[in-house]
């Protein structure tokens, strides 16, 4: 999995940690994330749906091996 | 994101402080036969081995154990589902790597020596946890992109 959310949160122009807030969860958490080290639970990914206004598909996307 | 079998976070910082002082006593005692005269019970002057025992030995593992399992369980400030995961690898890994070291000590430590690779086995899973756990957690907190 693949996925945008650094391109995201750079249109909303907010930081790791001001993600990590909205959404609740740690900074590690969006850095691990972004980096593709960690694929988020379906609750997380809606909630960053929720907060970028646009559906998942839109900065996840799935890979060839997934 | 609820997780359970998890101490408050301010046992992070009492487990540090009940982990150093009982560490320095432990090895006092393993290393220096250091102990507390006060703490010794039994006369000691029968010929039976073990009659007199001295409990400093006792209170510096109790407190090491605890100390330990305290960093290890206690919660990060934001609890969450990827440190939920990472807690959970770094056990996997920790208990990989334990059951690895000794393996290799059995075939490599023979005699009384391995008397001392049962001692420090005791603690080396929490040791690789809580080493593992947080190399991950500082990692992720490293780079801002």
């Amino acid at each position: 999995m693949k996925n945008t959310i650094k391109v995201e949160r750079a249109i909303q122009n907010i930081t790791q940690q001001e993600l990590a807030e909205k959404i609740g969860v740690s900074r590690q958490t969006i850095n691990a994330i972004e980096s593709n080290k960690y694929v988020p639970s379906t609750v997380l990914a809606m909630k960053m749906a929720k907060f970028f206004g646009k559906p998942v598909e839109q900065f996840f996307e799935l890979e060839e091996d997934d | 994101m609820k997780s359970i079998l998890l101490l408050p976070v301010s046992y992070k910082r009492i487990g540090w402080l009940l982990l150093i002082p009982s560490l320095l006593l432990g090895i006092g005692v393993r290393f220096f036969d250091f102990e507390w005269k006060f703490l010794t019970i039994g006369k000691g002057k029968e010929a039976i081995i073990d009659s007199k025992i001295n409990f400093t030995d006792e209170i510096a593992l109790t407190g090491i154990i605890l100390g330990l399992l305290f960093i290890a369980f206690a919660r990060e400030k934001q609890e969450d589902e990827f440190i939920y995961h990472t807690r959970l690898q770094s056990w996997q890994w920790s208990v990989l790597i334990n059951y690895g070291l000794l393996l290799l000590a059995t075939w490599l430590v023979h005699g009384l020596a391995y008397i001392d690779v049962m001692m420090y086995n005791m603690l080396t899973v929490l040791i690789i946890f809580i080493i593992r756990f947080h190399w991950v957690m500082n990692r992720e907190k490293k780079f801002e992109q």
